[in-house]
């Protein structure tokens, strides 16, 4: 039997620097303060043993290795953070918190698990990319200064029962990116609390709870998520469909926000089976045209999405046709919701293409303004409508 | 060896412009393994999309598939192209930009490393032929590597690194990849990175390699099967040696500056690329290493010239969500303007969050 090497480093009391490399296997124990850049070779395992408070003096820790974590305060004042390159599902961090850094974790690639922790105080709480198959679990994402979880790059990590709590731009980032879990996760007072950005985002959300956010979810650039059993609730705006996206919305809860859900620029979700009861707009439309979209809709997304990263110079990474409307019929379909007691009766009044009060479409504003034209605004196709309140959760 | 005359020497004297005694380009196409007569060469003045007026030179290659072109002092871009029909009779274009673009010339004759025309498709790209293929397996001690990145190169004077390779595949779960190809003559390299994307410096503790058997020649209608490409990790002190000799190291000719947010506070992480293209797309000339805490940076040139100056926190691709980007303002097309052997200051670029 071969026999390795191995190195254990066990240190109590406090310490002013590591070597560079760590291979073998590695224990920190206690308080600690980082001034080197820390790197645990391939191969090589770091232990963070509970209680233990290690403190990075601007640099950072990255893995290519194994790292486990547990229970332990990872801080410092804009240190880089942890960088995981690669690792394997028995790289975990698990309790504690991650505070203080640009990126509190970054997961390039791979599949660690992150369970129970708190992020907090970072640029980006944590940043999943190039295709990471992460899962991240029971985690709290706080006070981040711009966004708590950042899935990019292909990512299909799994993100489960975490907490996204006044982050300063983004509770979660969803960017070309299609999470293979996104489910019971808490959005609470984020300005945005779950983006959802770019074509090939295209992830199934199930049964999120967003309150109090200013606009609870945002879809975006082409994104194409399947929202279901959500519950969207006492939000300024509960969803936010915007420049071409296609969201399919069904069973969810989206009531007692300013606006239920707002559609703009060319977008044509499908609302089936929610509940849009008690907002104060279920759905409001916005620079939003059949007519608009057949005749510059193309032209007009060519002209954005063909800026250069400095420049000007064209450059396109998602063709016309992937993006164009298949059918337009100048209406949004929403039908088969229920809109709450108060609407039914002016929806029985009114018949099925009544000016509603709780809608603001083509029906109220029947052209915008763009360039030097006007547009005819799109309508909502509400009937046939629920004549009663939705179970959602069971549906 | 063959001279060649100028066709447009009329351009020269319409320009002010003289040729220094014997000063100029000399060098080879190639296709297929062979050196290749009858190809045009064509010099220009810009790269890419600048490139909107004719040549300012060009040439045709002799039996030997050599050229000579006498060329006044400057920085020049050459493309050598042919069109021909193919042996099923259709017409084909073949086409390749030389590898080591810009080529300096400034005294005597410059020896450009000869490089290879490929047949070119409607995208531009390589166009593999029927039944034509490399195929092989990556490994490292001894074990299949599982989603590394192979790379094709058409030349070796790129040093089988950057972002010049003509196509790559990753490998799958055998590390084994199959690579279709037209006929020709090509160089492998393959990497794979911690953090498993395809593009950036491979770092401490990446896997790198090239193929033992650079260059492997590929015939039209064959499967050619190679033998192992061995990845290594790279080393600590490689790569500092790397990053020492390598697109970083100091020269006499460099911008130098500061990185600022809004705020006028400096910015880490910042990369500052120099491009000769006024379109600043594609491979920038000269890229700087990433700023530190206090945002200053230097580009260091291979010669003086004018040079299009961009900053971003990425080293490639498409803008993300959270990015820094700037540009260099002190004129409105970001050009900044430099001679060999000094330091130019341009102040503070400032730079600004996307999302």
């Amino acid at each position: 039997m071969v026999k390795f090497l191995v190195t254990i480093l066990i240190c109590m009391i406090p310490a002013s620097a590591f070597s560079l490399s760590l291979t073998g296997e590695t224990v920190w124990q206690g308080e600690k303060t980082i001034r080197e850049q820390v790197r645990v070779e391939a191969g090589a395992t770091l232990r963070i043993q509970p209680d233990s408070r290690i403190v990075f003096d601007g640099v950072g820790l990255e893995v290519a290795g194994r790292l486990v974590v547990r229970d332990a305060v990872l801080t410092g004042d804009q240190w880089t953070g942890i960088t995981l390159k690669g690792v394997g599902i028995d790289t975990m961090v698990v309790g504690g918190e991650i505070s203080g850094a640009r990126t509190g974790l970054t997961v390039g690639g791979g599949s660690p698990r992150i369970e129970g922790v708190t992020f907090r105080n970072n640029r980006i709480g944590l940043e999943l990319r190039q295709k990471s198959d992460a899962t991240v679990s029971g985690s709290l994402f706080r006070d981040n200064l711009r966004v708590g979880l950042f899935l990019k790059d292909g990512s299909t990590a799994g993100v489960v029962d975490n907490r996204f709590e006044r982050n300063g731009k983004f509770g979660v980032y969803i960017y070309r990116s299609t999470p293979r879990r996104f489910v019971g996760n808490i959005f609470n007072d984020n300005p945005t609390g779950l983006m959802i950005s770019h074509f090939g985002s295209d992830p199934e959300l199930v049964e999120n709870c967003l309150t109090g956010n200013e606009v609870a979810v945002l879809v975006d650039k082409a994104a194409r998520p399947t929202l279901r059993r959500n519950d969207i609730r006492d939000n300024k705006v509960g969803l936010k469909i915007h420049r071409r996206s296609d969201a399919v919305v069904e069973q969810n809860r989206v009531s007692s926000n300013d606006i239920g859900v707002s559609i703009a620029f060319s977008s044509y979700p499908v609302l089936h089976g929610n509940d849009l009861s008690g907002n104060k707009a279920a759905v409001y439309l916005e620079h939003q045209s059949r007519q608009w979209e057949e005749q510059l809709g193309s032209a007009t997304r060519e002209l954005e999405a063909g800026k250069s990263v400095f420049g000007s110079q064209p450059r396109q990474s998602v063709s016309e046709s992937e993006r164009k409307p298949h059918q337009l019929d100048g209406s949004i379909d929403a039908t088969d919701n229920w809109w709450g007691e108060t609407a039914l009766d002016e929806l029985t009044r009114k018949g099925a293409d009544g000016n509603l009060s709780f809608i603001d479409d083509g029906r109220d504003r029947p052209v915008f303004e763009d360039g030097d034209g006007s547009w005819p605004l799109d309508k909502v196709r509400y009937a046939p409508w629920r004549t009663s309140p939705i179970d959602w959760l069971k549906e | 060896m063959k001279r060649l005359g100028l066709l447009f020497s009329s351009l020269l004297l319409l320009a002010g412009c003289t040729t220094e005694s014997g000063s100029g380009i000399s060098g080879e196409l190639r296709f297929a393994g062979s050196a290749i007569s009858g190809a045009t060469v064509e010099v220009y003045l810009k790269s890419g999309k600048d490139r909107k007026t004719q040549p300012f030179v060009v040439g045709e290659t002799g039996q030997d598939g050599r050229y000579q072109l006498e060329l006044p002092s400057g920085n020049y871009f050459i493309i050598g192209k042919k069109r021909e029909n193919g042996e099923d009779g259709r017409p084909r274009m073949l086409m390749a930009e030389c590898p080591t673009n810009p080529v300096a010339v400034e005294n005597g004759m410059v020896e450009v490393p000869p490089f290879a025309l490929q047949e070119m498709g409607r995208s531009g790209k390589l166009v593999p032929e029927p039944g034509t293929a490399l195929l092989g397996r990556v490994v490292s001690e001894g074990e299949p590597v599982t989603g590394a990145f192979v790379y094709v190169y058409t030349e070796a004077s790129v040093d089988l690194k950057g972002p010049s390779y003509a196509t790559s595949v990753q490998t799958d779960d055998a590390g084994t990849y199959r690579i279709p190809l037209p006929q020709g003559e090509y160089w492998l390299a393959a990497r794979k990175r911690g953090v498993g994307g395809r593009l950036g410096e491979p770092t401490p503790g990446d896997l790198n390699g090239v193929h033992p058997d650079n260059p492997v020649r590929l015939s039209r209608g064959s499967e050619s099967r190679l033998a192992d490409l061995t990845l290594r990790p790279v080393s600590n002190e490689s790569f500092q040696q790397q990053q020492a000799a390598g697109k970083f190291a100091t020269t006499e000719t460099a911008f130098v500056g500061l990185v600022a947010n809004g705020d006028g506070e400096p910015v880490d992480g910042i990369y500052l690329f120099a491009y000769i293209d006024s379109g600043m797309v594609g491979k920038p000339s000269y890229i700087s290493a990433q700023t530190g805490g206090d945002g200053r940076f230097r580009i260091n040139l291979g010669s003086g010239g004018s040079y299009y100056i961009g900053a971003r926190s990425n080293f490639g691709g498409p803008l993300e969500p959270g990015e820094w980007v700037g540009t260099f303002d002190g004129r409105a097309d970001h050009r900044a303007d430099i001679a060999s052997g000094r330091t130019v200051d341009l102040g503070v670029i400032t730079v600004r969050e996307i999302w």
